[in-house]
C-alpha cells in the first residue's frame, strides 16, 4: 500500500514521539525487540502479518526442537528402541584440544544427562563439572541462533546460511584465484583429527593463508620446555599409578591438567592407607585442590618456584647449595622421597611455570629414572606449532599492517580473552571480512561482519583425541537446535569439499586411521564403545640435550622491591577462560577453595592482608603494567604470601542473560581479569600494587558468609576432629580403632548400638546405603554438577546465595585446618544421610517426609506445605527450600528451550517446598524395574539387583571413585565393605539419627621427619 | 505518685493487720457501674481515640498488604534461609502467644484462688488475650511455603486418607492454640454477659440497644440466670486452667522435641510458661496504665491492681532470670560441645546484642521492682514493663534464630537479617493489636462490672470500717 507510505505526516500510525521522529533510541529498542523486524529494508507490513500469524500458530509447538521436514511419523519403531526408555550414546568433548570420552543419556531424542565413558582411558567412566555442565550449554536459549551479517558501514542484519553460503562461493572463489592471499584463519585448540586433515585441504586449496591457533589457557609452557629439554615438543603423560611420590610444582593437577580425571583415578587408587600409598608434595602459590589433596604443601610466590626446583635439582645431584632455612625440611624430605623411590616418583610443573622450569622438571625426572615409568612422552599432535602466545601476536601484527583481509575464527572468543597488550580488537577491526563461527554471540562475534551459529559438540558429527591421543567419535544426539554448523561443516565447505557434510568427513578421516580394513564394523564398533583401541599415541623415549647455562630456569622475581606484590591469573574451574560464563550451573558451583559463587576475587593470604590493610569484600584497584580493574578481596588462608590472585574468564559483557551483557543490561559476572594479563607474563606479573576504594562488593560465597568470630573458630577448632575424621598413615596402621575413638559414647557404646527410646523403622527388600572415602575425595565439585543435572535443580543466582538460599542437594565442604598462614584443606561432600531415626520424619506436620521400606527418607512433594521444620532439625542441614518459584526464567520469552534440559524422571519442584537428596530414587527404581524384568526373562524370582547396578549421579560423575552405593544387606557389596572398614564413621551418629551414608576417614600419608601429627592432634582425639 | 484520689486512700498498704480496700472509690454499685460504661457511652469520640485508631489501622493494613505480597512471591520476601528457616515469622509467633498468657491466667488461675483483685483487671486482660492469640494465629498461617494448602494441617477425612503426623509437635500446636483461643473467646465472652446487658439496659439509642442486646443473649439477671452462669464460668475457669499451662508447654515443645543444640532442653516447658506469664503480665501493665489514666478508670483499677500485677512480674523475672542460668549450667554439665556451644555462641556470638538485650530486658531492669516505689510510680512500671516486652521478643529470637544459625556442621552455619517485609509484618502485628485493643476500650466495658461489684460487695465496707 504505497498510498499509506505516501503520506508523510499526520496518516502514518506512530507509537511514538521517539518513533515518529524516528529517534536512534527508539530504533535501538526496536531491534532489541524484533530483531529480523528492524531490518528497514527485510519485511512489509503484509509479510510481517504472515510472520505473525504463522508463528501464533506454531506457538502450540513451540516445545518441538525438529525442523518441519524432519518430524516424521513413528510408524517404525527404530530398532532397540522403546519409546520412554532412555538411550545413552557414546561421544566425546573436546576442551582446548584435549577430549574427554562421555556416555550422554536421551530421553525421546533430547540428551538430558552426561556421564563419563568407563572404556574411555581419560575419563575411567568419571567426568568433571564441566562435562556435566554441557547439558545446559547444550539448550542455553543465549545460544547464538543465526546467521548475522554487518555491512561495512552498516548496522547489522540477519541473514541466513544461504545468503552467507552466496558470500562466501563469491568471497572464497575470488580468494581461491589469489591462492588465499590476506586470508587467514585463528582457530582455537581443537583435538580433531577432522579439522586436522581439513586444514590441510585449506592449505592445498588457499597456499598463501595462514592458520593460528589461539587458547588464553594452554600447556604451550610445559611443551616449550620440552623443546629446551628434548629440542622438540613432546606431551608429557603422568602415570600417578606408577608413583609413589609425587611433587607438584604449582601444577593443579587434578583441577586444570587436561587429564586431570585419568590423574586423580590414579591417585586415589593409591590412597588406601597400605604400602602402596603414595605422598604428595604440593609446591604451589595459590591454594589448589591438588594442594589440598598433597600431604605437605609449600606456599610460595610463582616466581619462587624455579628456585626451589634449583636448590632440589642439587640436592639430588648431591651439590651442596644455599639452602633458606624456611624450605630445607621440606626440600630434605623431598630429596629423600625421591631418592628412595627411583623410577617411581614423579615430578610436574604447571602450565603456569616457565618453560625453564619445565626443562627443569624434565631433566629431574630423567635424572630420577622417572622417565618412561611414571612420566611417558608421547608425540605432539602438531610439532610445529608456534605457541600460542607468539600466534596471536604474529597475527595481531600482520592485521595491523593490513596484511589481513579475510579473517575467519573458528570458536573461541580472542576479544574478549586476547592479552591486553595485543590490542586484539583495534587490529581486529582493520580486517575487511571478519568470519566469526561461535557458539554464542560473544565479544567477538560483536566485532565480526558475518557471525555464525555454531553447532555444539552434542548437535554435529567430529572427532576428537584425548589427551593421550585416544580417538572418539563425537556423535550427536539431536538436530542442531538452532542450524548451528560445526567447524568440520565449514571448513570443509570452505576447502570446496565435495562432501561438505561433517559425517563424511569424520568417516573420511576415519578411513585414514584405520588403514582400510572392515570400515563398516570398525567404524560402528568406534561408534559404540566410543574410543578407537589402541588408538593411544606410543610412548617415545626422547633424549635430553646438553645441559646448557641458558636453561637453568631464572630465579625471577617478579614483586620488584620488597613488599612489592605478584599478581597470579587463576585458570577458574567454573567459567574455564570464560567461555562457560553464561552457564548458571556453572557460576553457581562454589569454587572448591574459597566456595565462592558467581564472582572471582583478588585472593590475598591473611599476612599479606593484615599488613595492607584489607579487609574481606573490600573493592580495591588492582594495578599492574599500567593497566586497573577494580574487583574485591577474598581472604584466602594458604595464598602465598605477596602474591594477588585473580580468576580469568568473569567480566564477560556479551555472554548472555546469566554471564553478562551489556546488550540485555545483564550485569557482568566477576571482574575480567584479561585487562591485566600481559603476553610476556601471562599467568603471573609484578610489580602489582593494590589500593582499597573503600566501598564494599559482597561476594556470595556459600561457606561462611559472614567474618568468623573468635567463638566460632573455638567451636569449630574442637568438633572438626569428629565431624572429618583424620589420620595418618602410620596412626591408623598402628592404632585401627583411632577412627572409632575420635568419639566417645555414653557406656562405651559403639557407633549404631545405641538404644532408641522408639520402635525403631523395620525394612524388607533393600537397605541403601552410601560410603564417601575421604581419602580418596578431592572436592572437585563434579558430584554437585553431576546432582544438579540429574536432579533438576534450579539455579538461583547470586543474590540469593547472599541470603543463603542456594539449592545443591550435594554440597562439599571445605575445612581448614591449623594456622591460617599454612593450613591444610580437608573436603567432605555432604548430601542427605538418609538418616534411620530421621529426625526430619518426626516433625513434619504432614508426613511429608518419610521412610520407605527400603530405608530411603522419601520426601513428598505433593504433601509438602513448607512450614520448614524438617530442615530445622536436620543436623546436616542438606535440606533445601523453594523460597520462590525458581523456574521462572522458563517463562521469559525464548527461554522454554531449558526445558528440555529437565530430567522427566525427576519432579520438577514449585514454590514452598522442600527438596533433598534422594539417593537418585529415580535410578533405584529403574534398576528394580530392570531387575524383575530380569527376573521373568531369567525364571529366577529371587533375582534381586546386583551391587553396582545403581550407581547415583553423584558417585558416576566421581572421578576418585570416593562414593560407593548398593544395598547394605548384600554383605558382598562394595558399599558393605566400605561400612564394615576400620574408617568407617557415621559423622554425628552420637546423635543416635543412625545415618546411612558413613565416611572413611581421611588418611594422610606425611614423611616421617615432617610429620607432626602426634603432637597436633592428640588433643583432638581425646 | 502524688494522684490526690490515691492520697486520700491509699490501698497499696501491706499492713496485715489491715485489709486494703479493692477499689478506691466507694463501694457504690452505680458508681462503678457510671465509670465503666460512661467510656463506653461518651457521645463524642476522642479525637485522641481517632488519632490512635487512624495510626493503628495504618499498621493492620501495611500488615494486610505485606500477606498479600508474602502470598504472592513466596517465603523467599522474609529474610529465612536454611540455617535459619524460622525466623521472625515463628519469633512473632511465639511472642504474641507469650503476650496472650496473661489473660486467662488472671481470670481462671486467680478466680479458682478467689483472687478478687483480679476482677478490676481481668476483662482488660482476657480481651488482650484474644487480640495477642489472634496476631499469633496469624503467623504460623502465613509462614508456610504453600499457604493454600495450610488445611492440610488439620486432620479431616480426605480423599488422600491421611491423616496428619501426631508426632509433630507442631501438629500439637494446632490442636493447643486452637483450643486455647476458642476457650479464652468463651470465656471472656461469657463473662461479658452480665456487663453487655447493662449496656443494653442503659443504651441511648436503637441501635445500641440492638448490637448489644443481640449479645447479651437474653441476660436478665434473674438468681437462676446467676447461679447457670457462675457454675459455668466456674467450669470454664477450670477448663482454662491447664491451657494456660499446656498452650506455651506445648510451644515450647516445638523447639525442645527437636535437636537442635538450644532448643532440644527439657527446661523450655516451665521456662516458657513463666516467660509468657512475664511477657503478659507486662504487656497489661503497659496497656493498663495509659488507658486507666485516659479513661478515668484509676479508682477502679487501683495502684494496688498495678502493684500486684508488678509482682508477679517481679516473680517470673526471676523464675525466667533462673532458666537463663540453668541453661548454661545444664549445657556445661551435659557434656555435649553442642549444647555448650549454643550458649557460648548466644552469649559471645554474632548475635551477642540479641542475648544481652533479652538480659538485661528480663532480668536486671525487673529488679527494680523489688522497690514499692518502682512498683506503684506508673511511668516506672511503664517503661519496666515495656523493656519487658522488647526482653521477651527478643528472648524468642535469641532462641529462635542464634541456634539455627550455628548448629551442628560449621559448614553450614549462617547468618539471618530480617527484610522489610519482616519488619512490616511485625509493626503490621502491633498495629492489628492495637487496633482491636482500640475497639474493645471504645465498645465494650473495660472492667467487669458485675464482677467488682460482687466483689466489692462480699466485703462490704470491710475497708472503711477498719
Amino acid at each position: 500500500m504505497p498510498s499509506l507510505e505516501s503520506h508523510e505526516n499526520g496518516r502514518k500510525p506512530w507509537r511514538s514521539m521517539a518513533e515518529l521522529a524516528g529517534a536512534p533510541e527508539f530504533r535501538a529498542l526496536l531491534e532489541a525487540e524484533f530483531p529480523k523486524e528492524a531490518d528497514p529494508q527485510g519485511i512489509n507490513r503484509r509479510r510481517w502479518l504472515q510472520l505473525m500469524g504463522a508463528s501464533l500458530a506454531l506457538a502450540g509447538t513451540s516445545g518441538c526442537r525438529w525442523e518441519k521436514e524432519e518430524i516424521m511419523p513413528f510408524a517404525e519403531r527404530p530398532e532397540r528402541r522403546t519409546a520412554g526408555l532412555p538411550e545413552r550414546y557414546a561421544t566425546a568433548m573436546d576442551l582446548a584440544g584435549a577430549a574427554i570420552g562421555l556416555l550422554v543419556t536421551a530421553f525421546d531424542g533430547r540428551p538430558i544427562k552426561i556421564e563419563g565413558n568407563p572404556l574411555h582411558p581419560q575419563s575411567l567412566g568419571a567426568t568433571d563439572s564441566l562435562a556435566q555442565a554441557a547439558i545446559l550449554g547444550l539448550y542455553d536459549p543465549d545460544r547464538s541462533r543465526q546467521v548475522f551479517h554487518r555491512q561495512p558501514g552498516s548496522r547489522e542484519t540477519a541473514a541466513d546460511w544461504e545468503r552467507f553460503e552466496a558470500f562466501f562461493r563469491e568471497h572464497f572463489g575470488g580468494l581461491r584465484e589469489t591462492k588465499g592471499a590476506g586470508f587467514a584463519v585463528l582457530s582455537d585448540s581443537d583435538s580433531s583429527p577432522t579439522v586436522a586433515r581439513l586444514r590441510g585441504q585449506l592449505r592445498n586449496a588457499f597456499p598463501q593463508a595462514s592458520w593460528y591457533e589461539y587458547e588464553p589457557l594452554s600447556r604451550d609452557h610445559e611443551r616449550l620446555g620440552s623443546i629446551q629439554a628434548f629440542g622438540a615438543a613432546y606431551r608429557t603423560q603422568l602415570r600417578l599409578d606408577r608413583a609413589g611420590v609425587i611433587a607438584c610444582f604449582d601444577a593443579d593437577l587434578f583441577g586444570d591438567h587436561p587429564a586431570a580425571l585419568a590423574a586423580i583415578r590414579q591417585f586415589a587408587e593409591r590412597r588406601q592407607p597400605d604400602e602402596r600409598m603414595n605422598r604428595l608434595y604440593a609446591i604451589e602459590s595459590c591454594y589448589t585442590i591438588t594442594g589440598a589433596a598433597a600431604d605437605h604443601r609449600l606456599a610460595i610466590r610463582p616466581s619462587e618456584i624455579g628456585g626451589f626446583l634449583n636448590q632440589l635439582e642439587a640436592m639430588v645431584e648431591g651439590a651442596e647449595g644455599q639452602t633458606p632455612p624456611e624450605w630445607k625440611r621440606l626440600l630434605e624430605a623431598i630429596a629423600d622421597d625421591l631418592e628412595g623411590h627411583r623410577g617411581g616418583s614423579l615430578l610436574v610443573a604447571g602450565p603456569s611455570q616457565p618453560p625453564e622450569v619445565h626443562a627443569a622438571v624434565h631433566r629431574l625426572n630423567a635424572a630420577l629414572d622417572n622417565a618412561g615409568q611414571t612420566i611417558v612422552y608421547t608425540q605432539d599432535p602438531d610439532p610445529e606449532r608456534p605457541a600460542h602466545f607468539e600466534a596471536l601476536r604474529a597475527l595481531v601484527a600482520r592485521m595491523e599492517r593490513g596484511e589481513v583481509q579475510t579473517l575467519l575464527v573458528l570458536g573461541g572468543n580472542p576479544v574478549y580473552d586476547a592479552p591486553a597488550d595485543l590490542a586484539f580488537a583495534a587490529a581486529f577491526s582493520k580486517v575487511a571480512t571478519r568470519i566469526h563461527l561461535s557458539q554464542f554471540d560473544n565479544e567477538t562475534s560483536q566485532a565480526a561482519t558475518w557471525r555464525l551459529p555454531q553447532a555444539h559438540f552434542l548437535e554435529a558429527w567430529g572427532d576428537a583425541r584425548g589427551f593421550d591421543g585416544t580417538y572418539s567419535i563425537v556423535q550427536p544426539l539431536i538436530e542442531p537446535l538452532w542450524g548451528g554448523r560445526s567447524k568440520i561443516e565449514l571448513l570443509a565447505a570452505i576447502a570446496g569439499m565435495e562432501a561438505p557434510g561433517g559425517y563424511d568427513q569424520v568417516r573420511e578421516t576415519f578411513k585414514g586411521l584405520i588403514a582400510g580394513e572392515e570400515f563398516e564394523s570398525r567404524w560402528r564398533k568406534c561408534l559404540h564403545d566410543g574410543v578407537l583401541e589402541g588408538s593411544a599415541w606410543p610412548a617415545v623415549t626422547p633424549q635430553l640435550v646438553e645441559k646448557g647455562p641458558a636453561s637453568q630456569p631464572p630465579d625471577e622475581n617478579r614483586k620488584g622491591e620488597p613488599g612489592g606484590l605478584e599478581i597470579v591469573f587463576q585458570r577458574d574451574g567454573s567459567v574455564y577462560d570464560g567461555r562457560f560464563a553464561n552457564n548458571g550451573w556453572l557460576q553457581e558451583l562454589p569454587d572448591p577453595m574459597t566456595r565462592l559463587t558467581w564472582d572471582n576475587a583478588v585472593l590475598v593470604g591473611p599476612a599479606t592482608a593484615e599488613r595492607l590493610g584489607l579487609a574481606g569484600e573490600v573493592l580495591v584497584r588492582l594495578t599492574s603494567g599500567g593497566r586497573r580493574i577494580e574487583a574485591p578481596v577474598f581472604i584466602m588462608p594458604g595464598q602465598a604470601e605477596d602474591t594477588l590472585a585473580i580468576a580469568l574468564g568473569y567480566g564477560r559483557t556479551a555472554a548472555g542473560q546469566v554471564g553478562g551483557s551489556a546488550r540485555l543490561e545483564v550485569k557482568p559476572v566477576g571482574v575480567d581479569a584479561y585487562r591485566l594479563r600481559r603476553c610476556e607474563a601471562p599467568y603471573f606479573d609484578g610489580p602489582a600494587t593494590i589500593e582499597p576504594l573503600g566501598a564494599v562488593s559482597r561476594l556470595a560465597a556459600t561457606q561462611n558468609h559472614h567474618a568468623i568470630d573468635t567463638i566460632a573458630l573455638e567451636g569449630k577448632a574442637r568438633r572438626l576432629g569428629q565431624l572429618v575424621r583424620e589420620a595418618t598413615r602410620g596412626e591408623f596402621l598402628e592404632h585401627p580403632e583411632i577412627i572409632a575413638h575420635a568419639l566417645h559414647l555414653p557406656g562405651g557404646a559403639k557407633e549404631g548400638e545405641l538404644n532408641s527410646l522408639w520402635e525403631e523403622h523395620s525394612h524388607d527388600g533393600y537397605r541403601w546405603g552410601m560410603s564417601i572415602d575421604l581419602a580418596k575425595c578431592i572436592g572437585c565439585g563434579a558430584c554437585v554438577t553431576a546432582c544438579q543435572a540429574e536432579n533438576n535443580i534450579p539455579v538461583v543466582g547470586k543474590e540469593r546465595v547472599l541470603e543463603g538460599r542456594q539449592m545443591h542437594w550435594l554440597r562439599v565442604d571445605r575445612y581448614f585446618k591449623g594456622s591460617p598462614e599454612g593450613p591444610s584443606v580437608v573436603h567432605q561432600p555432604v548430601a542427605c544421610h538418609h538418616c534411620e531415626n530421621a529426625p526430619c520424619e518426626q516433625v513434619c506436620p504432614v508426613a511429608a517426609t518419610v521412610h520407605s521400606r527400603e530405608g530411603l527418607n522419601d520426601m513428598v512433594y505433593n504433601r509438602c506445605v513448607g512450614t520448614r521444620y524438617c530442615a530445622n532439625n536436620c543436623p546436616y542441614k542438606v535440606r533445601r527450600f523453594n523460597f520462590f518459584y525458581y523456574h521462572f526464567n522458563l517463562e521469559k520469552p525464548g527461554n522454554g528451550v531449558l526445558k528440555m534440559a529437565f530430567n522427566p524422571e525427576v519432579t520438577v519442584r514449585s514454590r514452598g517446598v522442600m527438596e533433598k537428596c534422594t539417593y537418585c530414587v529415580q535410578r533405584i527404581q529403574a534398576a528394580k524395574i530392570a531387575a524383575k524384568n530380569e527376573a521373568v526373562a531369567s525364571g529366577d524370582p529371587g533375582r534381586r539387583v546386583r551391587d553396582g547396578q545403581v550407581e547415583t549421579a553423584c558417585q558416576q560423575a566421581c572421578p576418585a571413585r570416593a562414593i560407593e552405593f548398593g544395598d547394605l544387606d548384600d554383605k558382598k557389596s562394595r558399599v558393605a565393605a566400605a561400612h564394615g572398614s576400620d574408617r568407617a564413621y557415621g559423622m554425628l551418629a552420637e546423635l543416635n539419627i543412625k545415618p546411612r551414608t558413613k565416611y572413611l576417614a581421611r588418611i594422610r600419608n606425611p614423611h616421617p621427619s615432617l610429620d607432626t601429627s602426634e603432637h597436633d592432634q592428640s588433643g583432638h582425639r581425646d | 505518685m502524688t494522684s490526690p484520689a490515691i492520697a486520700i486512700s491509699d490501698n497499696t498498704s501491706s499492713d496485715p493487720r489491715q485489709r486494703a480496700p479493692l477499689i478506691t472509690c466507694a463501694p457504690d454499685c452505680a458508681l462503678i457501674t457510671e465509670t465503666v460504661c460512661r467510656v463506653v457511652e461518651r457521645e463524642k469520640t476522642p479525637l485522641a481515640w481517632y488519632a490512635a485508631f487512624a495510626v493503628s489501622s495504618s499498621f493492620t493494613v501495611v500488615m494486610f498488604l505485606a500477606i498479600g505480597y508474602l502470598f504472592l512471591r513466596g517465603v523467599g520476601v522474609w529474610g529465612n534461609n536454611i540455617p535459619v528457616a524460622w525466623a521472625w515469622d515463628i519469633v512473632n509467633f511465639v511472642f504474641w502467644v507469650g503476650i496472650g498468657h496473661a489473660g486467662t491466667l488472671i481470670s481462671a488461675i486467680l478466680f479458682l484462688f478467689r483472687q478478687n483483685w483480679r476482677t478490676s483487671i481481668n476483662r482488660f486482660a482476657e480481651a488482650m488475650t484474644i487480640f495477642a492469640v489472634m496476631c499469633a494465629g496469624i503467623f504460623p498461617a502465613v509462614h508456610i511455603g504453600r499457604v493454600w494448602v495450610v488445611y492440610w494441617l488439620a486432620p479431616y477425612p480426605n480423599q488422600m486418607q491421611m491423616w496428619p503426623n501426631f508426632r509433630s509437635p507442631l501438629l500439637w500446636d494446632v490442636f493447643a492454640v486452637s483450643t486455647y483461643a476458642t476457650v479464652s473467646l468463651l470465656f471472656w465472652y461469657l463473662g461479658m454477659i452480665p456487663d453487655l446487658a447493662t449496656l443494653r439496659d442503659r443504651a441511648a439509642s436503637r441501635w445500641r440497644k440492638l448490637a448489644y442486646g443481640l449479645f447479651a443473649l437474653g441476660w436478665r439477671g434473674s438468681a437462676r440466670q446467676w447461679h447457670r452462669y457462675e457454675r459455668a464460668y466456674l467450669l470454664l475457669a477450670a477448663l482454662a486452667t491447664p491451657l494456660v499451662l499446656s498452650v506455651h508447654s506445648v510451644v515450647s515443645f516445638d523447639f525442645a522435641v527437636s535437636q537442635v543444640p538450644g532448643w532440644h532442653t527439657t527446661i523450655f516447658p516451665p521456662y516458657f510458661v513463666a516467660g509468657a506469664i512475664f511477657s503478659g503480665f507486662a504487656m497489661v501493665v503497659t496497656l493498663m496504665v495509659p488507658a486507666r489514666a485516659f479513661f478515668g478508670l484509676k479508682e477502679l483499677v487501683t495502684i494496688r491492681h498495678l502493684d500486684n500485677m508488678n509482682k508477679v512480674i517481679l516473680a517470673t523475672s526471676c523464675i525466667v532470670g533462673y532458666a537463663y542460668a540453668t541453661e548454661f549450667f545444664i549445657a556445661w554439665y551435659s557434656g555435649s560441645q553442642y549444647e555448650l556451644f549454643a550458649f557460648l555462641n548466644r552469649a559471645r556470638g554474632p548475635y551477642y546484642w540479641a542475648y544481652w538485650t533479652m538480659v538485661v530486658c528480663n532480668v536486671v531492669v525487673p529488679q527494680v521492682l523489688w522497690l514499692k516505689k518502682c512498683r506503684t510510680t506508673p511511668w516506672i512500671m511503664v517503661i519496666v514493663a515495656i523493656l519487658v516486652n522488647v526482653g521477651m521478643w527478643f528472648e524468642r529470637f535469641v532462641i529462635i534464630v542464634t541456634s539455627l544459625s550455628r548448629d551442628f556442621l560449621p559448614s553450614s552455619w549462617g547468618h539471618y537479617a530480617p527484610t522489610r517485609i519482616d519488619v512490616a509484618m511485625l509493626l503490621g502485628s502491633f498495629g492489628l493489636f492495637f487496633t482491636l485493643f482500640l475497639l474493645f476500650c471504645r465498645y465494650l466495658p473495660m472492667v467487669a462490672m458485675a464482677e467488682v461489684k460482687a466483689a466489692v460487695s462480699h466485703h462490704p465496707g470491710s475497708d472503711h470500717r477498719h
